[in-house]
């Protein structure tokens, strides 16, 4: 009985220790690693390919091995766990972050400086990049890729309707719409979606901004007048039913496409291989055109997307983390593996004399699709600037997308709404913000 | 330190049998250190994985971030009062979501509860034919995660995918499920597929143990198979009643899996479609001090309305 006792407490002890001991060691990889042997880092990230590159330099390092986690995409879940385990203490070294969502990181104080292990490669990327992953004077991690858009659309259906020409111009756009439906009520130009960050793209190319800063206080400018002009675009043809309205990146989508009820999106860069992947029966009828302009005599695009390789807080080997994060957007092989594979389109200058980009795509009929994007590139706005809660912001702004799609609201309400939030939440947390 | 006290233990029980007094203590003593013993594995976990949680939950909504100018740095934390609960309830989405999960309930959980007593009852009956046939098809619904049938459901009544609607549609009508409107009477539905089972099962065993005699003695009497139920089944089975409204009560409050899966396929719900949704938003936000102070919002919450119920059904049951 006595020894009986000893057994029962000890027991008791050991599922303490344990359940405490659960709480605390999961996140020994980014702890101080032993003296010998090679630096072990954890990388979180969702895009098709990264673990590619991953295996690529940990053959080619045997010092440095990285482990690469694939989490929930960042807006479904990925940045919610990766500030979850930078609370928590136990956060990967490395993490996939959209330029997007690096200022709200940076405001949550989830961000690791490593502006010294990072500034002699300030040269090797597009300036605009480099500002990306630099906020506040401070470099947080490496700019992988940028993201313009462009109009993937269905060769044959766009001429079963007698569309000769993809549209260069949203009034085509919308002409084209009128004239597909009007032919076939069952059939849409396009769709529209919930998802806020093609929907930033819309407002990026129209040179309509939602967030600045003057004067160290915030300028949030989300229903603005040039915001204003492409909300009631849209709602025009959301009025006439000229477009779909299955939810973003939705099986739904997907269906209607590999059907023919839907004939065109537009997207950015990385979505050229999803679509590919998504109605592979339809390969070989689809193509890449320009996305459609306001001004055909001034053509300028829009750009939605295009992330980092942010280096988090807490890391112990922040130095080889960058180290790391420079060589994935920089190496020739990791480079043509992320065109090929994640459906890139570098921000590394190097980058753009990849072979990898001048390979004809057999989905998209044989073209050489990157060749629309370089064309495009000159003409991307490149003074974009993202706001420091761009979580509630981009959920705030999905909501609003999916009741205009259902015509529960109207775009320009939608935008007023959000305007509001966002200057209220960031009032909330005591940030300086005029509009 | 559990050595040293045995050992003191065992010195008293050896003591002369005469000094009942001194014999008394230590073996009261000896039983509650037993029962210690055993309850410290339960305490160890509850305090460890339930009250320690809660008492966090309750901190943290009493903090808040502060940041300055541009806050593009790490923030501090700063001592809010209870600020951050003036916040909550003044915030019209999240006032939305609270009164949304009482409708929901009110209207839901009185319709469930029928619907299981009414198949409890059924399956009780005498006369009923493949009773474990349908016991186990009742139940069925239960048994699949609730995140499966909440996905199955959610492709039942997808616009463009709802054979219900299609049906709907060629008899002239138009259906569509996942509108504005039809949100709610969607949610209860999934609700009610899926958790009739469970409580008809609860209730179902309550009848089982009815003694037979009962109804003989009633049905001898010249009683009718509705006067049965009516007269003797249902006040008996009142605390199992009881307990599943409690049940479904929090159920309720916590409504998450239905609203969260539906969201993929109707995009006009709203990310702050019920308290758990709101909270779980505010954490997306990175604002975790807001998501404690919902959580917290919401326990209290679910307690006064679930206690309320039962001092609600106490005070009435005395006065009958």
């Amino acid at each position: 009985m006595h020894s009986g006792r000893a057994v029962a407490t000890a027991a008791a002890l050991m599922t303490a220790t344990a359940l405490l001991a659960g709480c605390s060691s999961s996140g020994s990889t980014t702890g101080s690693a032993a003296s010998s042997g090679p630096v072990k880092l954890d990388f979180w990230g969702w895009a098709p390919g990264y673990d590619q590159s991953v295996a690529l330099w940990n053959k080619s390092h045997p010092d440095i091995q990285i482990t690469f986690d694939k989490t929930a995409s960042g807006s479904k879940g990925g940045y919610t766990k990766m500030l979850t385990a930078v609370q928590a203490g136990n956060a990967p070294c490395l993490a996939q972050v959209g330029y997007e969502t690096l200022p709200s990181f940076a405001a949550a104080g989830a961000l690791q400086d490593v502006t010294d292990a990072t500034a002699s490669a300030k040269s090797q990327f597009a300036d605009w990049t480099w500002n990306q992953v630099t906020i506040g004077g401070k470099t947080y991690g490496a700019p992988v890729d940028t993201a313009p858009m462009a109009l993937m659309y269905r060769k044959d259906l766009f001429a079963k309707y007698g569309i000769t020409t993809p549209p260069a111009t949203w009034d085509q756009y919308a002409a084209d719409a009128a004239k597909v439906h009007a032919a076939d009520p069952s059939v849409y130009l396009g769709d529209f979606g919930n998802d806020a960050y093609n929907y930033a793209g819309l407002a990026w190319q129209a040179g309509a901004p939602w967030f600045g800063t003057a004067n160290q206080q915030w300028q949030v400018s989300i229903n603005s007048a040039g915001n204003a002009k492409v909300a009631s675009y849209w709602q025009g043809l959301l009025d006439k039913k000229l477009l779909k309205t299955d939810p973003s990146y939705d099986p739904s989508l997907y269906a209607d496409m590999a059907s023919g009820k839907i004939l065109s999106d537009v997207n950015a860069v990385w979505d050229a291989p999803i679509i590919a992947s998504s109605v592979k029966g339809t390969s070989g009828q689809w193509a890449v055109a320009p996305m459609p302009v306001w001004d055909a005599s001034n053509p300028v695009y829009g750009n939605d997307g295009g992330s980092a390789t942010a280096v988090l807080k807490g890391c112990a080997h922040a130095k080889e983390a960058a180290e790391f994060a420079l060589w994935m957007s920089t190496d020739p092989d990791s480079v043509a593996n992320l065109i090929k594979v994640t459906g890139i389109y570098p921000a590394a200058t190097s980058g753009l004399s990849n072979p990898a980009l001048s390979a004809p795509d057999p989905f998209y009929g044989g073209q050489k699709i990157y060749d629309v994007f370089n064309a495009e590139m000159p003409h991307i706005n490149t003074s974009w600037q993202w706001g420091p809660t761009m979580t509630q912001t981009s959920t705030d702004l999905g909501d609003g997308l999916g009741q205009a799609g259902t015509g529960g609201a109207t775009l320009p309400s939608v935008l007023g709404t959000v305007q509001s939030k966002t200057v209220a939440q960031m009032k909330q947390q005591g940030l300086t913000v005029t509009g | 330190m559990t050595t040293a006290t045995s050992r003191q233990a065992t010195a008293s029980t050896r003591a002369p049998a005469g000094r009942t007094q001194s014999r008394r203590t230590p073996a009261h003593l000896r039983r509650a250190r037993t029962a210690a013993l055993f309850l410290a594995p339960f305490l160890l976990l509850f305090v460890a994985m339930y009250a320690a949680p809660i008492c966090y939950t309750v901190y943290q909504s009493l903090f808040r971030m502060h940041r300055d100018g541009l806050g593009l740095s790490a923030p501090t934390q700063v001592f809010a009062g209870l600020s951050n609960y003036g916040t909550a309830l003044a915030d019209p989405a999240f006032r939305g979501s609270l009164l949304r999960v009482l409708l929901i309930g009110i209207v839901q959980v009185p319709v469930m509860l029928g619907l299981a007593l009414g198949l409890a009852l059924l399956l009780d009956a005498r006369t009923t034919l493949f009773k474990r046939f349908f016991r186990l098809a009742f139940f069925l619904p239960y048994a699949l995660p609730g995140v499966i049938g909440a996905i199955m459901w959610s492709y039942l009544v997808a616009p463009g995918l709802s054979p219900i609607t299609a049906a709907a549609h060629h008899l002239g009508l138009h259906l569509d499920l996942t509108s504005n409107a039809m949100l709610a009477p969607t949610i209860g539905n999934m609700l009610t597929w899926g958790w009739t089972g469970y409580n008809m099962l609860i209730i179902y065993s309550a009848l089982q143990a009815i003694p037979a005699e009962l109804s003989e003695a009633a049905t001898m009497d010249g009683c009718s198979a509705w006067g049965i139920a009516w007269r003797i089944k249902i006040p008996l089975v009142r605390p199992a009643l009881v307990l599943t409204t409690v049940f479904s009560i929090i159920g309720t409050a916590q409504l998450y899996n239905e609203p969260a899966i539906l969201h993929n396929v109707a995009p006009n719900l709203s990310s702050t479609y019920t308290p758990i949704y709101a909270a779980y938003d505010a954490v997306d936000a990175n604002n975790f001090n807001a998501a404690a102070t919902e959580s917290v919002i919401l326990a209290l919450l679910a307690f006064v309305l679930s206690f309320g119920f039962l001092k609600l059904v106490q005070r009435r049951g005395a006065a009958l």
